[in-house]
């Protein structure tokens, strides 16, 4: 009997010897510590794609190459609402890097997969390296002038304008397939309020955010206008908020997510008094 | 020498059947070893009925088993599982291999037994292994789009050739599911030999159901942004969605075999609306027949039932559903909101067409609270059907009074609306934050509600008497195990099984899992989409939309409700009729959640049809978020009269959550990345 359970914890023991081994032992992977930097700018000016941090932004997709032909993409992350972006803890390796957010598609196929144009960018990530996409944003939106704030409400002029043409979208979209001249339809533009200082989609309070919808072409004529758009409710006086507006067409990216992605203003500050 | 001897012959014994092995001709041969291979069938298959949950997915797990919650609006539940249907915990991929490859074993084996068998049951053994295959390729479609379309049993081991098959186009997959199910309509008997599985009208039925899902996919994807379409990055196959020059014909098709299904089905005779107790004008006699119909198994209306036994096969609807007082363990897990009950005839409306009057304003907002004697006296003119799904506060079940009640406002009458406001961006503002309930700002306390039942009912002294301000169901406002909504289910549950009875597997009614409701909603929805695509009756002879106008009088007839003031037509204003119809019908039946994804009514852009009919879903929506709404009774001490109050979810607030992307699941990851043939969704 007392044999018996000597026996018993010698074997538990060589187990338990034996599992702690492989728990220590360490892989033949470096850690991930490569670091990916890169911005989305709009191509005529410069000017970074503004966003919102979600996945209603900017999606960065990078897919490691070196897997072979059955690769999957690594896992998606989002833009700072900036229109840059950074991962830290990246693998060493060869990757393909592609964005997807509120501007014609970087990579273009028609219906059938057939490519048509990949701006996406293959490079080595080692150290830091940076990578930058020029693309073509559908909208540029501001908010004009300082908001004006009156018993907790506020009114924001906001300015929208095309910052592609409608011939250039439809030269470059028109090849995919299924073109609709709709598409450049401008459909809502919406006031984001909110607590949070990196203000958007996500970060907004519903109880005051607002949005104007437009039917059809009908937002065409407002194009260049300052728009006044209010806030919702009452704001609760001696509060800082912040409000950024937004607005988009009538075309979802990558196509076929049915995400209409918007173009954002700069952030603004407002204090409600 | 002897060596030889022996070993040769123990090879001659070594060649013979293992006898601890169930081989095919065990199984196959004989209806006894039948009846074995077709329970294990059934037992795989994905139905969707008490032991389903949509957040589970496909694993036969009763847990917390609840009707309709699954953000259609049907009904709300206070844990996470009341959810949005996005994805499933299990996804349908692994078990529907499995189940494949027990129906086409039987396919491609059943034949070398043929002589075992008269032609009739051989037929029907085959049949029912085409049911099974075409029913899991349906299932699979509407989760995926295009799928692996498995039509043999694939030997293993074998090289990732012969093993591998990629995802079809979703065109082809619905053809396939068509094809499976004509196979199994031809061979199939009208009379199956085992209880609980399929006959010809069954298989007809679900194939009308299938067809309609197929035929509104390849229509209503066009009106998603995007078009809900694309072609697989390994195989360049359009594993989801139809090409712009061929979504038209298929959804005529698809329709048009939906129509054919269904009628046949209709001119069988076989089947009708469950009457049995129904008396024309008699309210009260066509509640009642409406609650029995669903225990009762020699119902004309039932095609398929998945029936249970106690003690050995059993669920517990009861103990997840039942109202707060018959706790056991849990209960309220199926609270129908207003919006749904909305839907119903036999209300007052306000200017909008559907909100309940409860004030005498222009809406629920404005004017004066409508005082009654009793909460059930706004429901005195509920269409019976209505009262036969859900309880309403003050009903009797279990011969209860199921008492419902938000709480005791003691000012005085006239009473103005609780809320200050009851738009959805305010609807995080409760009946707790109120100052009249707090007392705060000066406010003097005037509204008593309870955080929780028992000793945490708050208390109001009318008339020497003390009255808890909630009621005995709740709702309680920290308490999401008392009522949600003002209202329960009552559709399914066991109105007979004593209270002390209800536990977890202690429940054994069945579930239809098909019924001729269904097939005439489906033969009155594929009608009027044919017409308005313009395409004539499939079926010779037929006025399509006078058999519509009919099967939906035949319906609103059995429910009590208001029949048709005119023949349908060809219109998106009668397809909405037959919607509405369809939601009302088939409400906590697991079947809406598939109808709001086929008609695409759920994204944002689209979410005006989301209840069958038109409404303007900015009212109860942000962006890609939205919300339901309750409807709480409250006492006036000052008069003794009950008011209701319409808001969004009072306790455990849910709010839902939809994309485009959601129409089509995406492929379990694992799956496409160990293959190198199977594609993921290619707008993932």
């Amino acid at each position: 009997m007392k044999r018996n359970i000597f026996k018993i914890s010698a074997i538990v023991a060589a187990i338990a010897a034996a599992s702690s081994c492989s728990l220590f032992q360490l892989d033949n992977y470096d850690e991930p510590s490569e670091t990916i930097k890169g911005k989305v700018v709009d191509v005529a000016t410069g000017e970074p794609v503004l966003t919102d941090q979600g996945s209603e932004g900017i999606r960065v997709r990078m897919t490691e190459l070196s897997y072979g032909d059955n690769v999957e993409h690594n896992p998606d992350f989002y833009c700072r609402p900036d229109g840059t972006f950074q991962n830290t803890k990246v693998f060493k390796g060869n990757y393909n890097v592609r964005v997807d957010g509120p501007f014609i598609p970087i990579v273009r196929e028609t219906s059938d997969g057939t490519p048509i144009y990949d701006g996406s960018i293959t490079t080595d990530v080692k150290g830091t390296t940076e990578v930058e996409f020029q693309v073509y944003p559908f909208l540029k939106v501001e908010i004009v002038g300082e908001p004006q704030v009156s018993g907790g409400v506020i009114t924001a002029n906001v300015k929208v304008q095309r910052a592609v043409s409608v011939e250039k979208f439809k030269e470059l979209v028109e090849p995919m397939g299924g073109y609709s001249d709709d598409f450049t339809n401008v459909t809502d533009i919406q006031l984001f309020v909110g607590y949070s200082s990196s203000m958007g989609y996500r970060a907004r309070d519903t109880r005051w955010s607002n949005a104007i919808e437009y039917g059809g072409n009908k937002f065409e004529a407002s194009l260049g206008q300052e728009i006044p758009i209010t806030s919702l409710g009452t704001i609760p006086s001696g509060r800082k908020v912040f409000i950024r507006a937004a607005a988009r067409i009538n075309y979802d990216t990558p196509r076929g997510s049915g995400t209409r992605r918007w173009n954002y203003s700069e952030v603004v500050e407002v204090n409600v008094p | 020498m002897a060596a030889v001897i022996v070993s040769a012959v123990s090879c001659t014994e070594m060649d013979l059947p293992p006898k601890n092995t169930v081989t095919d001709d065990d199984l196959l041969s004989n209806q006894a070893g039948m009846s074995i291979y077709m329970a294990t069938l059934y037992s795989k298959m994905p139905w969707e009925e008490f032991k389903y949950m949509a957040q589970w997915g496909i694993n036969w797990n009763g847990w917390l088993a609840s009707l309709g919650i699954e953000g259609t609006g049907e009904a709300l539940d206070r844990d996470g599982v009341c959810t949005s249907f996005t994805n499933e915990d299990t996804p349908y991929w692994g078990r529907a291999f499995e189940l494949l490859r027990n129906a086409n074993h039987l396919i491609e084996t059943l034949p070398s037994y043929r002589d075992n068998y008269a032609e009739v049951a051989y037929n029907e053994f085959l049949g029912q292994a085409y049911f099974v295959r075409a029913y899991v390729f349906y299932k699979m479609a509407c989760r995926f789009g295009g799928i692996p379309l498995v039509t043999r049993e694939i030997d293993y081991p074998a090289d990732a050739e012969t093993l591998e098959v990629p995802r079809s186009s979703e065109r082809e997959t619905w053809e396939q599911v068509l094809a499976d199910f004509d196979m199994a309509v031809s061979l199939l008997p009208a009379t199956p030999t085992f209880d609980g599985t399929a006959n010809k009208f069954a298989a007809l039925a679900f194939k009308a159901e299938a067809m309609l899902y197929a035929g509104s996919v390849a229509k209503y994807n066009e009106n998603v942004s995007g078009r809900l379409t694309g072609v697989g990055a390994k195989t360049g196959v359009r594993v989801m969605g139809f090409a712009e020059n061929e979504w038209q014909e298929c959804s005529n098709k698809w329709f048009a075999e939906a129509y054919k299904a269904a009628r046949e089905v209709m001119n069988s005779g076989k089947y009708s609306l469950y009457k049995k107790s129904w008396v024309k004008g008699d309210r009260e006699a066509q509640y009642k027949n409406m609650v029995a119909m669903w225990q009762d198994l020699t119902s004309p209306e039932n095609l398929l039932v998945k029936q249970y036994e106690y003690p050995t096969v059993t669920h517990g609807l009861d103990a997840y559903c039942s109202p707060f007082i018959f706790r056991a363990p849990l209960c309220s897990g199926s609270c129908p909101s207003l919006d749904f009950i909305e839907l119903f005839d036999g209300f007052d409306r306000y200017d909008d067409g559907y909100t309940i009057r409860v004030t005498d304003g222009k809406d629920n907002a404005s004017g004066n609270y409508l005082l009654f004697d009793s909460p059930m006296d706004l429901f005195a003119n509920a269409e019976p059907r209505l009262r036969a799904y859900v309880i309403f506060p003050g009903d009797v079940y279990k011969k209860r009074e199921i008492e419902v009640r938000g709480g005791i406002y003691t000012g005085p009458a006239p009473i103005k609306p609780l809320l200050k406001d009851y738009s959805y961006s305010a609807a995080d503002t409760k009946y707790q934050h109120l100052d009249i309930y707090t007392g705060s700002n000066g406010a003097s306390k005037t509204l008593f509600l309870s955080p929780n039942s028992g000793t945490n009912q708050e208390t109001v002294t009318i008339d020497g008497v003390k009255m808890n301000a909630a009621g005995e169901n709740g709702p309680f406002y920290n308490n999401g195990e008392g009522n949600l909504t003002g209202l329960y289910l009552r559709k399914y549950l066991n109105e007979d099984q004593p209270a002390e009875e209800i536990g977890e597997g202690k429940s054994d009614q069945p579930f239809i899992l098909m019924r001729y409701a269904d097939v005439l909603l489906a033969a009155a929805e594929a009608a009027v989409e044919l017409s308005i695509a313009g395409v004539a009756s499939p079926v010779e002879g037929d006025n399509m939309l006078q058999v519509a106008t009919q099967a939906i009088n035949d319906i609103r007839e059995r429910a009590g409700a208001e029949l048709l003031s005119g023949s349908l037509a060809g219109n998106n204003d009668s397809r909405d009729i037959v919607r509405k119809e369809r939601r009302k019908e088939l409400a906590f039946e697991h079947k809406t959640k598939w109808d709001l994804r086929r008609w695409r009514v759920l994204d944002e852009d689209n979410r005006d049809g989301f209840w069958g009919e038109q409404r303007d879903s900015k009212l109860y929506s942000s962006g890609t978020q939205f919300r339901f709404k309750g409807l709480y009774p409250f006492y006036s001490s000052e008069t003794g009269k009950y008011f209701f109050d319409e808001s969004y979810q009072w306790v455990s607030m849910k709010t839902f959550n939809y994309n485009v992307l959601d129409y089509y699941f995406a492929i379990p990851s694992g799956e496409v990345s160990k293959s190198k043939y199977i594609d993921q969704q290619p707008n993932r």
